[in-house]
């Protein structure tokens, strides 16, 4: 079975992006927890501009969200796109463009982000040259997905390929929009539009980033590889249907709940929450049909470790879609705008939600890709424990913090004059920033011993010449 | 804010031809996206929905015969 598919897949380019999804993994958290350290230790900047925060924090967001999670979207989709259409891709050679070019812009990133070349626009701090070559290598992606679903040998287009052709689609519109920009020199330019449409459009972009790019895509792998991996088909279709175009109708509205209380006109906030609000249905919806899968087979969860990834990422996701909605009514974003509330609220997403699906996915497709077992189940199952117990470790932390801080913010006594001074606040943040770094670091140790896995696992396929062999397996059979 | 009503007062003469544009593309949306609720969650038309959900599960079978799933 496995050397037929050997055969009439595409599995080179999958393979090459799945590694380098944990590789970039390992690399994105490090990265993450330096700067997490260096917030709870500040010698650790050890005066070089080149690793301070502020030129350290784009490289880890880029490094997790594009350059991981990228790696990740792409060979899931590449994978699933294969085998739920029953066809080869529709490029092999485009779709190794895609990877070289996805890399090389990652390797463009990790030298102009400590450099302090920046565009200064959340989750899209890459410089215009970039950001062309962004536009270009995405929409070889896109349209390589595209034209696979088009050459499909079935009649229906099963849902996980409508959440990752969501996903394309949006984000092609998002980035172009968000990037448009004057350029005054190679490294320099200056956003198109100014003031507040300047805010308006960056948030339309950032949430989006997280609604398309963080969920949507990371759905079509939901979708795909927990039934896969379940051996059960999904528990309803026809509430992934509704949850696919809940999501697509919905999350383009929800951007400007991120600047609530500023120059923007009221309404633009309000009209951004009541959507957040009227999202937890069908964010919830996605959430149940993807844990309901398991009905009647929940003790798989004892034994299979890659599914206690895929499931422990849903509650992630139903905890993260709930709290995102709270946090963006006005009364409660008050108290949490600006705060480690915020960090904690993406990094429950990003951690428990958006790594350990893609984690899940990457093991499932380990065994597939390279035709062997994977080379150690037990580190499977330490990665699960490392992962979750980081993750919550960091979210506690993160909650605690940012509640505190906003408490100590708006505490004011009987003369209206502040109860506490900006440094104080800071200073009773010290342990919950030793904390989150020690979540990280529990997290990231998780990451590396995925990666030895992965690696080793690819050593043992390497000299146990199995691949080839599936080829020749496939061609005499 | 006095009452709902000035809260979604709207001075329909101010409103440029975007903004009817892209309010009369929501709302056209809006039914759209309705309508597909109610045919995906009319009683009839779900076996031949939920026929579609076995794709993943026996894209394994399909590896070797290369034929139609589930259309």
């Amino acid at each position: 079975m496995d050397a037929a598919a050997e055969q009439k897949y595409d599995y080179g380019v999958v393979r090459w992006f799945t590694v380098m999804a944990a590789v970039y993994l390992v690399v994105g958290a490090t990265a993450g927890v330096y700067i997490a350290s260096e917030l709870a230790w500040p010698f650790l900047n050890f005066d070089i501009p080149y690793i301070t925060f502020g030129r350290l924090r784009p490289l880890h967001t880029n490094a997790v969200i594009f350059a991981f999670g990228g790696c990740a979207l792409m060979a899931t989709a590449f994978y699933s796109v294969q085998r739920t259409c029953a066809t080869r891709l529709w490029s092999n050679k485009l779709a190794w463009f895609t990877f070289w070019g996805w890399n090389l812009i990652i390797v463009a990133a990790v030298i102009t982000l400590p450099l302090g070349i920046n565009q200064s626009k959340e989750y899209a701090e890459l410089e215009w040259p970039i950001d062309i070559a962004i536009a270009v290598v995405w929409l070889s992606y896109m349209f390589n997905f595209i034209m696979t679903i088009h050459q499909r040998k079935t009649s229906h287009i099963y849902v996980s390929n409508w959440f990752f052709l969501g996903m394309m689609v949006m984000i092609t519109y998002l980035h172009v929009v968000n990037s448009l920009a004057i350029p005054v020199g190679m490294f320099k330019s200056y956003s198109l539009f100014s003031g507040v449409q300047d805010a308006m459009i960056q948030w339309w972009w950032g949430h989006n980033a997280v609604g398309f790019y963080l969920t949507a895509g990371f759905l079509g792998i939901m979708y795909y590889f927990v039934p896969k991996q379940a051996g059960r088909p999904v528990y309803s279709y026809r509430l992934s249907v509704i949850h696919f175009w809940a999501l697509m109708f919905g999350y383009v509205w929800l951007g400007a709940h991120h600047l609530q209380y500023t120059a923007l006109p009221d309404w633009t906030g309000s009209l951004g929450a009541a959507v957040s609000i009227a999202m937890i249905i069908p964010s919830w919806g996605g959430a149940v049909n993807g844990m309901m899968t398991l009905s009647g087979a929940w003790d798989k969860l004892r034994t299979d470790y890659v599914l206690r990834f895929l499931i422990m990422s849903l509650a992630f996701y139903a905890m993260s879609t709930f709290e995102g909605p709270i946090m963006s009514i006005k009364t409660v974003n008050a108290l949490s705008h600006y705060t480690d509330w915020t960090v904690g609220h993406v990094h429950s997403g990003a951690l428990g939600w958006v790594a350990m699906v893609a984690i899940g996915a990457i093991y499932h497709m380990m065994t597939r890709l390279f035709h062997v077992e994977l080379w150690s189940t037990k580190l499977v199952n330490a990665h699960f424990w490392t992962a979750t117990i980081g993750t919550v470790v960091y979210i506690v932390a993160m909650w605690v913090s940012g509640i505190m801080q906003g408490l100590m913010w708006r505490a004011y006594d009987e003369y209206g004059t502040l109860a506490y001074t900006f440094a104080e606040s800071v200073e009773a943040m010290h342990p919950y920033y030793a904390m989150r770094a020690i979540g990280g670091m529990i997290f990231l140790s998780g990451a590396i011993l995925m990666l030895i896995n992965i690696l080793m696992t690819v050593a043992k396929a390497s000299s146990e010449r199995s691949i080839e062999r599936a080829r020749t397996a496939a061609a005499t059979a | 804010m006095s009452s709902l009503t000035d809260y979604f007062q709207t001075d329909w003469e101010a409103m440029t031809t975007t903004d009817w544009v892209g309010t009369i593309l929501t709302v056209v949306v809006f039914l759209l996206m309705v309508g597909l609720y109610v045919y995906v969650l009319r009683p009839k038309n779900r076996e031949r929905l939920e026929r579609f959900k076995n794709i993943p599960v026996d894209d394994d079978e399909h590896i070797n015969s290369g034929d139609n799933n589930g259309g």
